[in-house]
């Protein structure tokens, strides 16, 4: 697996002195609030009332078991003994006292993990496919790239400061696991027609009170331009973007005053004067060594004549929760974090030290965060998932509700959270004891529910099957309906049921939705299928009717 | 700098006064302004583009970095020092202790603290990172890693 060298290690430390001399002026009194929250929010760090949070990059979700057992260490020292796996694969602490930021930071910068622009109007910590290198039909693996673009976006001199803050994703995969077009970059790996590996690129992506899907700008840049052309895209919006307008300072909406078209034709006259400047060409010495840091830590295994255990349970479990891998005699196993009653993405310390030893025995010392949450072993034998899954079970991380409508993904909403308008969690629970039938849930199939608690949109609610918007009306909560949003096939944003529906009411509502889909559904549909196929009207008429 | 009745003046690194006009002002009378030695003040929604095939007569350029949040100073630096290959003096005015490092890199040649920074620590803060992951203007004293 690939780790940081001296420099990089290096490179940690140094930001984590500087953030701590930033921290102790604005202790003194010498550093205004405003400019230090730009400077904290940068490192990470979110101020509130009470008690103050750090979030910390995975780098596109990829963790050995020694980082997951620092992030389990820092959760004791310095929280309250639990860290919260977020949507964009990162994790964040909510417990944590200002003057023991730095030795919290100097100590994960010892495992190569750090705090560096995951928060902040900068470039955040790229979102990647969990299943990079591990799938058959893969495009490419991305892995190599996320982590030249990472290298490069680091204290950029010129992009540090931008209008609005800045998410990134990259896929290699056929089907689209980051949601890409939902960020305010996405960069999609394709081959063109002369066979050479580049690019398509989607700018002004973004959910949030105004979502957006991005568009094309441009089809295909060379691999070894792509340093080049994110410049052009950054200096572009850095120089042109809005700043007067508080709501408008994501790059989504430069790109839809100009259109995606004149946005295109803006970064390409740019890219014109950079593009043959050799300091800024992809270095492909390193990309070569990247490919055989990434390369399998495994060998195929021959597992002829082996035959699984049969179990009910351990059945449905397996059907939601394991993947095909690309090397025979291995699976992907997939662990949700989410339990009834808890809520979604957290994990304790004692949760995390177990996974690690388990994946220290059954998955190479390598584990994934993804968008649902989940973490992925990307390396389990076949033969080994059963004892796996049981010993899951034991620490009751085995729900066979994984990867079925009871699993929801919820934003931490009015229980946590001072922004929300109505709870998530609550209504995550209520969802989980309405289908609790193992069998139906099973014949029902993966439905996505996600549930934000505010605008903002944590939970990804507007790319989801059934997604649902926290809002508050004379105190009361309520709650507007989407369907049928999606990301891996195409993206696209969910569409409004009607008038929203009161926080009592609601999860007859989702019955009464999933009712529908099951009357509807012909052979092989999943929601979106029937929802395309029957459009909105028979779903509105069955809730409001 | 000084501002005294609208005539903003700032001493150059040769120890020179020199008199800064705006973007404006220099577009409508570039051969007089070049012959008196004026140096252009480039606010941040300036349009640097405007001054490309004039730079070389500017006798020093200013660059005001006033609003911390504000980012468009860098890629203007960027753009003259680095694009253009602008190679007179860069004035970085009303600048924040903090970001000395990223402004340094992006071309800015010297600069004017703001007044709330001084007795502090510079060099912390311009040389805070040894080891820079991508191409910039200047990265002298840095060890290259991209
Ligand atoms: S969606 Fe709103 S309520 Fe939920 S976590 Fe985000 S900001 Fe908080």
């Amino acid at each position: 697996m690939y780790q940081y060298n001296a420099d990089d290690t290096a490179f940690l430390v140094e930001r984590v002195d500087q953030f701590e001399k930033q921290l102790n002026r604005h202790l003194a009194g010498d550093l205004d609030a405003a400019k230090f929250r730009s400077l904290r929010l940068r490192n990470g760090l979110y101020m509130e009332l009470h008690a103050h949070m750090l979030r910390v990059a995975i780098p596109y979700g990829i963790l050995n078991t020694e980082q997951l057992r620092a992030l389990a260490d820092v959760a004791d020292k310095y929280d309250r003994g639990f860290g919260h796996f977020t949507t964009r694969q990162n994790i964040q602490y909510n417990w944590i006292e200002l003057p023991e930021i730095a030795n919290l930071l100097r100590d994960l910068s010892a495992v190569g993990l750090h705090a560096i622009q995951t928060s902040g109007k900068a470039m955040r910590n790229i979102t990647a496919d969990p299943f990079s290198g591990l799938t058959k039909d893969e495009v490419e693996d991305a892995r190599p790239y996320c982590e030249l673009i990472r290298r490069w976006f680091n204290i950029h001199p010129e992009f540090s400061w931008l209008p609005g803050k800045f998410k990134i994703a990259i896929n290699g995969a056929k089907l689209d696991e980051t949601a890409l077009q939902i960020h305010d970059l996405g960069l999609n790996i394709v081959y063109n027609e002369a066979n050479e590996l580049g690019f398509a690129v989607y700018v002004g992506g973004g959910l949030g009170a105004a979502p957006m899907v991005a568009p094309e700008i441009t089809p295909f840049v060379a691999a070894e331009d792509i340093i080049s052309y994110l410049e052009s895209v950054l200096r572009v919006y850095n120089l042109k973007g809005r700043r007067d307008n508080l709501k408008r300072l994501r790059i989504k909406f430069m790109v839809r005053e100009h259109g995606a078209v004149e946005f295109g034709r803006m970064v390409d006259e740019d890219w014109q004067q950079t593009k043959n400047n050799p300091e800024l060409k992809l270095n492909m010495d390193e990309l070569a060594k990247l490919k055989k840091d990434f390369a399998l830590p495994i060998e195929p295994v021959d597992l002829a004549g082996f035959t699984d255990t049969v179990d009910f349970n351990y059945s449905i479990w397996k059907k939601n929760n394991v993947r095909a891998h690309k090397l025979s005699g291995y699976s992907i196993v997939n662990i949700s974090l989410t339990q009834l009653g808890t809520a979604p993405g957290d994990a304790t310390s004692e949760q995390m030290r177990m996974l690690a030893d388990l994946a220290d025995k059954y998955s190479n010392s390598e584990l994934r965060t993804t968008k649902r949450q989940n973490l992925v072993f990307p390396y389990v034998r076949q033969n080994q998932v059963f004892e796996l899954w049981q010993e899951l079970a034991k620490n009751s991380l085995a729900s066979p509700h994984q990867g079925t409508l009871a699993h929801v993904v919820a934003c931490p909403g009015g229980d946590y959270c001072d922004l929300a308008k109505a709870v998530s969690i609550p209504i995550a629970q209520q969802v989980q004891q309405r289908f609790d039938d193992m069998d139906k849930l099973y014949d029902i199939g993966p439905i996505n529910i996600n549930i934000s608690g505010c605008e903002n949109s944590c939970a990804h609610h507007h790319i989801s099957d059934i997604g649902l918007l926290g809002l508050k009306k004379n105190e009361q909560e309520f709650y507007q309906i989407t369907l049928a949003g999606e990301t891996l096939h195409e993206t696209a944003i969910g569409r409004k049921l009607g008038r929203s529906i009161a926080g009592a009411e609601v999860v007859d509502a989702i019955e009464d939705i999933v009712n529908i889909y099951l009357d509807s559904r012909e052979e092989g549909e999943n929601f979106v299928d029937v929802f395309k196929r029957i459009g909105i009207t028979p779903f509105k008429e069955k809730v409001y009717g | 700098m000084v501002d005294d009745n609208e005539v903003i003046t700032v001493v150059s690194e040769q120890g020179q006064t020199v008199e800064l006009v705006s973007v404006e002002e220099w577009i409508e009378n570039i051969d007089s302004l070049a012959a008196s030695g004026k140096g252009v003040l480039i606010k941040p929604v300036d349009d640097v583009t405007l001054l490309k095939d004039s730079l070389n007569k500017i006798a020093l350029i200013a660059l005001d970095f006033v609003g911390f949040d504000d980012g468009r100073g860098y890629s203007q630096a960027a753009l003259i020092r680095n694009r253009w290959g602008y190679s007179g003096e860069i004035r970085g005015i009303n600048t924040h202790l903090d970001q000395l490092q990223f402004m340094l890199r992006s071309g800015v040649s010297t600069y004017d603290l703001q007044e709330q920074y001084q007795g502090s620590n510079e060099h912390d803060y311009t040389h805070g990172f040894s080891i820079c992951y991508q191409a910039a203007a200047n990265n002298a004293d840095m060890k290259e890693k991209f």
